[in-house]
């Protein structure tokens, strides 16, 4: 006699019932688990995670399509606004012409100067622009996506600069695209001097639209509101002078140890269609570093040496 | 009995994944619903038969790289969430509709409440209001995305 579910002929499944939900849960969690174990352990998983990546952008590509469709009313501008717009470009243009007049006699002035210092002679590095391709895909994460990539010879760890001052560094690259970190986010940390006094310090994001802010300064540290804060070459991975932010409040708890500061980013986070990737020749290896180094290198030989300042801490992984 | 809707399911997914990709303006970026969360409690609790667990274990990597957290992050949330939901799928399939909206309002609390403490324990702090912002914009979509399955489910059935 048959078994009441042989209505079909097909063969019975080895697990009739498959495995509990418990089981399953378990079992996946378990999976999770051992992919957070290994991110933790290292770089091992970064090769799939771009295989994902890659295999995710038709997706994205389409969930871009309204934001491009938005833009579309951009080509139908009239005659006018274009030339007005034409205007002020020229005028524009024109300014900044008489500025870079200026500032060509200053780079041989600057260029002569580091001779007779017999500093190395890097000014300008090499540049591109980009295009933001998107932006804020997670309000928790200040991370920007660029359309250029590996093949365009974006690397890890590339700063990224837009008209006003530095935006962030690229953190992945794929060959295509290129996803970046901006001076905003929390995990973010960048190298910065006071432009007015040379202070040193390390600017940490804080989120979106917070600021950025100088921690550990010393109590007697000079610094006010208002103060450009620059990007330092320290650590060789921003190039040295892009301004990064103006100090917009500057907090001392009376009997504290140290002085706090926010400063207010330069560059035009999560606004702007266009950055320009910097190229610098390699992480550039300075006077100041080299220094450090032999510093270090006599430490460890047992001599006793003046204090130096702190590396930066957070100052980003290593390309 | 009717075929179980493994197309529609996907197909499902697929469009929640798009959704939650949108680009949105900064100012409204934080309130963002939980768009795959939501279509899978909503498969969790109207259709057993689907492969939830294998959907938000996938679906759960593809948002842990989109968004370049630590892999198993959003996959842990997601197996946790379709796991409840299966385990409360009788009583909460009896509610309707605006019962079922606030009884889920615990599930997306939990859910960003995960994706809270992983991102602390691996050291990405972030503004704590923000945290909190898709739970309430989650719980006032989750009649729409109810409905709008529901319908398309009933459309499907006449067919």
């Amino acid at each position: 006699m048959p078994a009441l579910n042989s209505l079909n002929n097909s063969p019975r499944p080895l697990f009739p019932r498959g495995p509990g939900i418990g089981v399953k849960t378990l079992i996946l969690l378990f999976a999770c688990g051992c992919l957070m174990a290994a991110e933790v352990d290292g770089d091992k998983l970064e090769k799939p995670r771009d295989w994902i990546s890659v295999a995710l952008s038709p997706v994205v590509w389409v969930s871009e399509i309204p934001s491009h469709l938005s833009d579309i009313s951009k080509y139908f501008s009239t005659r006018n606004r274009l030339l007005a717009e034409n205007e002020l470009l020229k005028s524009r243009q024109l300014q900044l012409e008489a500025q870079l007049q200026k500032y060509a006699s200053l780079r041989a002035e600057n260029l002569q100067i580091r001779n007779l210092l017999q500093a190395s002679k890097k000014l300008i590095d090499h540049v591109a622009v980009v295009d933001i391709m998107a932006a804020n895909q997670d309000p928790y994460r200040q991370q920007i996506a660029l359309n250029k990539g590996a093949r365009d010879g974006v690397y890890r760890g590339q700063a990224i600069v837009d008209a006003k001052g530095v935006l962030g560094q690229v953190i992945r690259v794929l060959p295509r695209t290129a996803i970046a970190l901006l001076v905003t986010d929390p995990d973010h940390g960048i190298p910065v001097e006071v432009n007015r006094t040379g202070l040193q310090a390390i600017a940490l994001g804080q989120g979106n639209g917070q600021g950025l802010r100088l921690s550990f300064l010393p109590a007697n540290a000079e610094i006010e509101q208002g103060d450009l804060v620059v990007s330092s070459s320290l650590g060789g991975r921003f190039p040295a002078g892009f301004p990064v932010g103006r100090v917009v409040k500057v907090s001392h708890t009376p009997g504290g140890h140290f002085k706090e500061a926010v400063a207010m980013p330069a560059a035009q986070v999560g606004r702007g269609r266009q950055a320009l990737l910097v190229w610098s020749e390699h992480p550039v290896i300075d006077q100041d570093q080299a220094e450090d180094a032999i510093a270090a290198e006599a430490i460890e030989s047992g001599v006793a040496l003046e204090q130096r300042p702190a590396k930066p801490a957070r100052a980003a992984p290593a390309p | 009995m009717s075929r179980t809707p493994h197309p529609t399911f996907w197909l499902s997914l697929l469009i929640a994944f798009c959704l939650q990709l949108v680009p949105l303006a900064d100012a409204i970026a934080a309130l963002r619903p939980l768009w795959i969360p939501m279509m899978l409690v909503y498969w969790a609790l109207v259709e057993p038969r689907v492969h939830c667990f294998i959907a938000a274990f996938v679906m759960g990597i593809a948002l842990d790289v989109h968004y370049n957290t630590v892999l198993g992050q959003h996959t842990g949330g997601l197996v946790i969430l379709v796991y409840g939901m299966s385990r409360l799928r009788g009583i909460i399939i009896l509610f309707p509709v605006w019962q079922s909206t606030i009884a889920l309002i615990p599930a997306w609390a939990v859910y960003c409440l995960l994706m809270t403490l992983i991102d602390t324990l691996f050291r990405h702090s972030a503004d704590p209001w923000l945290r909190w912002t898709p739970v309430l914009s989650s719980a006032l979509f989750w009649p729409l995305v109810f409905s709008v399955m529901a319908r398309f489910a009933r459309y499907k059935a006449q067919e």
